[in-house]
């Protein structure tokens, strides 16, 4: 929706629970027509019940860089964070089915404001970032990556870690009772050294015998 | 009503075996949220001029078929220009069905209305599982438990809820091409 003013332009951009307002005017020089926005002046993001939250460009941008990416990532079922915690946002999983927004001012002092959404009102905030992406009245460069596919070891992050160590744990723990049951298991005997008496007998010597102990007279067995 | 979803990304290549499985269980999921969305699917085939591809409701099921969950699967792989277009049928459809699934969502609502609706749904996804799909594979099994399939369920509402909108197309097909790029 376009509201016309002398050369101020606004958009505004409604999903239930929030709305997003453009404020900026046209780049005449780049040739864009009176209807465009070429240059943003600033921006407010409105929640049902929350603070209302203002910025300028590289604001919309870091929110953008921060959430896109992060819905990416949750259709793909990995909750991970986006946004250094020295960037003006970011955004972190927050227990299941809720996730923490993370805005820190520019100005020094100012502690960040966390906004902590569920699924519903981050897929709401989502839709208004796409809106604001494909919107052709908007002529600023965004830079986004494009979505890409996951590779296998990103995957992993939506496996939990205990279930992720179970397998090598498992095969681990496995071998190492192998081993010690195969240790507690007897030898086998040792084959009778029968070479070594042989050659002794053959020098007309008897092998030295160990002493024997007295031994006692037996008693008779009793009949039966 | 039909709109513009934004340039199709580049990459030709086919879905993998699992993301097919996912693109036919979110459908479902969608048939499962609107009791027309059989219909609804191949209306909006022609309306974003799919017609060619789809021309009647038996060649959209044969695509469909595909999904090696299927208890009639068919062989073969479909070719990346028909999964887009299931895929862009897939994102228009949460779009329109878009207050459904955040109403699924939303934890500001009363837990109880929360419920019920997760029962109906798991109840009409459960139908429709059963009738389409091999209930002997553990992914089927799992979703119709009523429990253990829970956190399933709703990782495929969420996931729709994402992909529901203009922008939804390229994160969806990204999504359903991981472990591939």
């Amino acid at each position: 929706m376009i509201q016309s003013a002398p050369m101020k332009q606004s958009l505004r951009y409604d999903q239930i629970s929030c709305r997003l307002q453009l404020d900026g005017l046209p780049d005449v020089s780049a040739g864009q027509s009176s209807q465009a926005i070429g240059i943003l002046t600033r921006w407010s993001l409105e929640w049902l019940g929350r603070p209302q939250l203002e910025g300028r460009r590289e604001h919309l941008e870091a929110l953008m860089a921060a959430v896109l990416p992060y819905a990416r990532h949750l259709i793909s079922d990995v909750a991970r964070p986006f946004g250094d915690p020295e960037a003006p946002v970011s955004i972190e999983p927050a227990g299941e089915g809720h996730h923490r927004l993370q805005l820190r001012s520019s100005q020094p002092g100012v502690e960040p404001l966390q906004l902590e959404l569920d699924d519903a009102e981050l897929a709401d905030l989502v839709r208004v970032l796409d809106q604001v992406r494909l919107d052709p009245r908007l002529q600023l460069p965004l830079p986004l990556p494009d979505p890409r596919p996951l590779r296998h070891r990103e995957l992993s992050r939506r496996t939990p870690l205990a279930r992720r160590l179970a397998a090598p744990l498992g095969g681990a723990l496995a071998l190492v009772l192998a081993a010690a049951a195969a240790a507690l298991l007897p030898l086998p005997p040792q084959p009778a050294p029968e070479a070594a008496p042989r050659r002794e007998a053959s020098n007309g010597q008897a092998p030295p015998s160990p002493p024997q102990p007295p031994q006692e007279p037996q008693p008779p067995l009793p009949r039966s | 009503m039909t709109q513009d979803l934004g340039p199709t990304p580049p990459d030709e290549r086919p879905l993998p075996r699992r993301g097919v499985e996912r693109l036919d269980l979110m459908l479902l999921c969608l048939e499962a949220l609107d009791f027309n969305g059989g219909e609804a699917m191949l209306w909006l085939s022609e309306q974003l001029g799919y017609g060619g591809l789809f021309p009647n409701r038996v060649e959209l099921w044969k695509r469909r078929c595909h999904n090696p969950l299927r208890r009639a699967c068919r062989r073969g792989e479909l070719a990346a220009v028909e999964t887009d277009a299931l895929i862009r049928i897939l994102c228009v459809m949460a779009d329109r069905l878009y207050p459904m699934l955040r109403s699924l969502l939303s934890r500001g609502e009363e837990e109880a209305v929360t419920e019920h609706r997760w029962e109906l749904f798991r109840q009409r996804l459960g139908e429709l599982l059963q009738e389409r799909m091999n209930p002997r594979r553990s992914g089927i099994q799992t979703l119709l438990h009523p429990l253990q399939g829970a956190e399933e369920r709703r990782r495929l509402i969420r996931s729709l809820a994402f992909a529901a909108g203009t922008g939804g197309f390229e994160r969806m097909k990204a999504s359903l091409m991981d472990a591939v790029g």
